[in-house]
């Protein structure tokens, strides 16, 4: 989201005009880029239903009928009902409630997490591809490392390390998920440093900090776009797992995975103890995933066209 | 408030062994249904068996097929720690005396004992014709090697403390002389099968770790880790021969699966049962469930040295806060009895004590004299996913202290990274269990005594230190219990620890398995049981 506000601030350009061609073409690249994406059906239903889990994690605490720590006994179990819409749990807990509490654990984590790593990742990738030579060795090799790891187990060991909390498990999705910004980065850096409008600008004696801001960021922004949306689904699905394996998110307050989690014991007293949760997690994850594809195809141009082409024919034949 | 929920147990005529010695006759002979039958592939290593085998081969019996849940590290009775390895164990190997039904000590390898007027020597004569797995003799040399062995290494060592020496008087005749009275000493020798008899010779040879050699019903014949342990019939066994061939143990770790195995006819018997299932089970036919009140007590320790921990009305304020018997309907469901002290009900030794009972109002006044302000205390509180009801018992404790402003902070963490924390005292409090004994300073003296080696919460009180020591060493029955009376109240008055409940032991097993009993001390003894079809 932040490299959409940083395209605006390209505009108040006032010197070398006849260079800033491709960035004229910015300002109103966003907005069409985001008119694309709401006609791709799928991408639009993918945004609505995130907001709507975002308005509900911020809200929260206030939108959930029970209290974090209302337990009744004489209620473990009870299925489904007016009074409790997804039924409750084995401590006589509110299960929607739980759920909506939940939302917040989870999409906090995956949005910090994956915000830092997007910082952090985009700025290694940024100086190992700008720079080249022992600095790309060195980065990306450290990256190569980091990424031979399977991203769960290397999550799990990170938070087994530094003890299980909210802010660890943050820390640990960010360092897993860096290097796959610091790659992607660094790959469409390779690429834009050598195009002909940057070698123009550093001839007239732009400095490094100028090239890299002005010219080679915005052109790696759109993969980056796609990226973070993508991890967003991904780490949904990390803090889930570390939660599931109880090194997440800690009692009493409610995560996806933990609920995920203990319901497993409870198999037998109440499906809902397990279909709720795990719905909560399959509507966020595929909803990320549709605004990522739907963001993939209205950020490349040539998919672009073709979708246009598309839906002015849907259009067409609708009429 | 107190609440028993004992099912009834499938209580079977216990087989308990013939002493003739003669050939047990079998029942149910066709009972050879799906049995594995790798036994009988095993190589015959000893040769001595064979005379009294002869060619009709002691009629078909079947192998039982238990399921354990975890593997035994290695089964060397006198070194393992896993109560996996000792329910493979408990039919491998024997005691000088072993626990009966009603868990007093009764004769084993020993046939009969005798203490001197000072208390301070033990006789012990042994069982004449007892054979080794190997076929050789048990003599009084093997009984010295296998407690000194102890003795001098282990994590046993600590029952064998008050011993100064143990001589082979004769081949039949074992004298341990004492350095004080030890009136627990059978229950140290025989309470559980740490304290094996096994042969001199694989003592010194240290061969025990790979090949087990016992007494006892069943010998070794294979062990795969991670998947399964395999033992079969001793056709000499000195109790009278079982009536099945062998059993398989497979180890199966997850508790769903492990019953679905049970369910689905996979395996006839399984070692526990989560407490939450035992409902369903019972409505079912095709599964019986033996559930018994158990020694185990779980706890909350907290942390003495850390404030405001360290002070007592702090302390005493929390155990006022909770209300164990949510707590413990919550973990444990119907299967375990809320008590303030350690011993179950059931036990000779326990002492009927409700000190604090549920009063919020006496915690906040407590708390006031404490001059704890309210929000000031947040317990960090450590439990592990390994005994998921501790992470249950956790939530409900932080609901129940949170009506009184007490915080708590709950960190789940693997069992490994939680014991270093408890060794290091890195807590504030946390929740677990321990496996209860039969003898009372099992339950307090490790535990509370100050210099006890599991006293992690580090409680320090001259008075319990005074009556600990002195019960050890207490041979007159009553006075003792008397002691140990004093002990845990004053134990549970200091909010040493803050106890909760017993929790039920929970077998079950299919129905063609008949003569198995749950036992309050957990021992799985497989000799008397016999499958039917």
């Amino acid at each position: 989201m932040s490299d959409q506000e940083q395209q605006p601030t390209d505009a108040p350009e006032p010197r070398g005009a006849g260079l800033e061609q491709p960035e004229i073409e910015h300002r109103p690249r966003w907005r069409e880029t985001l008119s694309v994406l709401m006609s791709n059906r799928l991408a639009a239903v993918g945004l609505v239903v995130l907001v709507v889990m975002v308005v509900t994690a911020i809200l929260g605490h206030r939108l959930a009928p029970y209290a974090l720590d209302a337990q009744d006994l004489t209620r473990r179990f009870d299925p489904p009902s007016a009074d409790h819409w997804f039924g409750t749990d084995d401590l006589g807990q509110d299960v929607f409630s739980r759920v909506v509490i939940g939302a917040r654990s989870s999409l906090l984590v995956a949005g910090v997490s994956v915000g830092i790593s997007m910082v952090v990742g985009t700025l290694l990738g940024l100086l190992a591809g700008y720079r080249g030579g022992w600095m790309d060795s060195t980065l990306m090799r450290t990256m190569d490392v980091l990424f031979a790891f399977p991203v769960v187990l290397l999550a799990i060991a990170l938070v087994a390390v530094f003890g299980p909390s909210l802010r660890n498990t943050m820390l640990a999705i960010a360092v897993v998920f860096t290097p796959i910004f610091a790659r992607v980065v660094r790959g469409s850096v390779l690429s834009v440093r050598e195009q002909l409008y940057v070698r123009a600008v550093r001839s007239l004696g732009a400095g490094d900090l100028r090239i890299v801001l002005r010219h080679v960021l915005p052109n790696v922004a759109a993969p980056v776009l796609v990226q973070t949306s993508l991890s967003l689904a991904f780490a949904i699905l990390t803090e889930a797992a570390l939660s599931y394996v109880g090194v997440g998110v800690q009692p009493p307050t409610p995560a996806w995975g933990s609920m995920l989690s203990d319901a497993q014991r409870y198999m037998a007293q109440g499906w809902w103890l397990s279909v709720f949760p795990g719905l909560a997690i399959f509507v966020t994850v595929m909803s990320f995933n549709l605004l990522g594809d739907g963001l993939r195809d209205a950020l490349d141009p040539q998919q672009r066209s073709i979708i246009e082409a598309r839906g002015a024919g849907a259009k067409d034949g609708d009429a | 408030m107190r609440r028993r929920s004992l099912v009834p147990i499938v209580v079977v005529a216990l087989g308990l062994a013939a002493c003739n010695g003669g050939e047990e006759v079998d029942l149910g002979d066709a009972a050879d249904d799906e049995a594995l039958d790798d036994v009988e592939d095993a190589p015959d290593d000893d040769p001595e068996d064979d005379p009294d085998a002869d060619p009709d081969e002691a009629a078909e019996g079947g192998t039982l097929r238990a399921a354990i849940g975890g593997d035994p590290d290695q089964l060397n009775p006198h070194t393992t720690t896993s109560s996996f390895a000792f329910t493979v164990l408990e039919n491998v190997y024997d005691t000088l005396v072993e626990p009966g039904d009603d868990l007093t000590m009764e004769p084993a390898l020993a046939e009969s004992w005798e203490v001197s007027d000072d208390l301070l020597t033990w006789t012990f004569e042994l069982r004449d014709g007892v054979s080794f797995h190997d076929g050789s003799e048990l003599t009084a040399d093997d009984v010295v090697a296998s407690y000194e062995f102890i003795a001098a290494e282990g994590d046993n060592a600590f029952r064998l403390d008050p011993v100064e020496s143990f001589e082979a008087v004769d081949d039949a005749t074992v004298e341990i002389s004492l350095e004080r009275p030890a009136p627990n000493l059978l229950e140290q020798l025989g309470a559980f099968k740490g304290m094996a008899i096994a042969p001199a010779e694989a003592i010194d040879a240290g061969t025990l770790d790979d090949e087990p050699v016992g007494t006892g019903p069943f010998s070794f014949v294979s062990f795969t880790p991670g998947d399964s342990v395999e033992i079969e019939r001793y056709d000499d066994y000195w109790g009278g021969t079982a009536a099945i061939d062998g059993v398989h143990f497979q180890v199966i770790p997850d508790p769903g699966v492990k019953l679905t195995n049970l369910e689905t006819g996979e395996v006839d018997w399984i070692d526990s049962v989560p407490p939450e299932q035992v409902e369903t089970l019972q409505d079912l036919d095709d599964v019986e469930v033996g559930q018994v009140a158990g020694n185990d007590y779980h706890y909350l320790a907290l942390n003495h040295e850390v404030e405001p921990f360290d002070q007592v009305e702090v302390r005493q304020a929390i155990a006022y806060a909770l209300d164990i018997a949510t707590i413990t309907e919550a973990a444990q469901f119907e299967a375990a009895t809320p008590n303030e002290t350690a011993i179950p009900e059931t036990s000779f030794w326990y002492f009927d004590h409700e000190r604090f009972g549920t009063d919020p109002d006496q915690a906040q006044q407590l708390l006031d004299e404490a001059g704890v302000e309210e929000g000031e205390i947040t317990i960090d509180l450590m439990v592990t996913n390994e005994f998921p009801e501790t992470v249950t018992a956790a939530e409900v404790i932080s609901s129940q202290l949170g009506e009184v402003g007490i915080g708590v902070d709950i960190r789940t963490e693997d069992f490994s990274t939680w014991l270093a924390d408890q060794g290091d005292g890195d807590f504030d409090g946390f929740v677990l269990s321990w496996i209860g004994n039969i003898d009372p300073d099992d339950f307090y003296y490790a535990q509370h005594h100050s210099e006890g080696i599991n006293n992690f919460q580090g409680f320090a009180d001259d008075e319990v230190d005074q009556l600990l020591d002195d019960a050890r060493e207490e041979t007159d029955e009553d006075t003792r219990k008397d002691l140990y009376d004093q002990a845990a109240e004053r134990i549970v008055d200091q909010a040493s620890y803050i106890y909760f409940y017993n929790s039920d032991i929970i077998e079950a097993w299919a129905p063609n398995v008949s003569g198995y009993e749950t036992r309050p001390d957990q021992a799985t003894r497989f000799r008397g049981v016999s499958l039917e079809d």
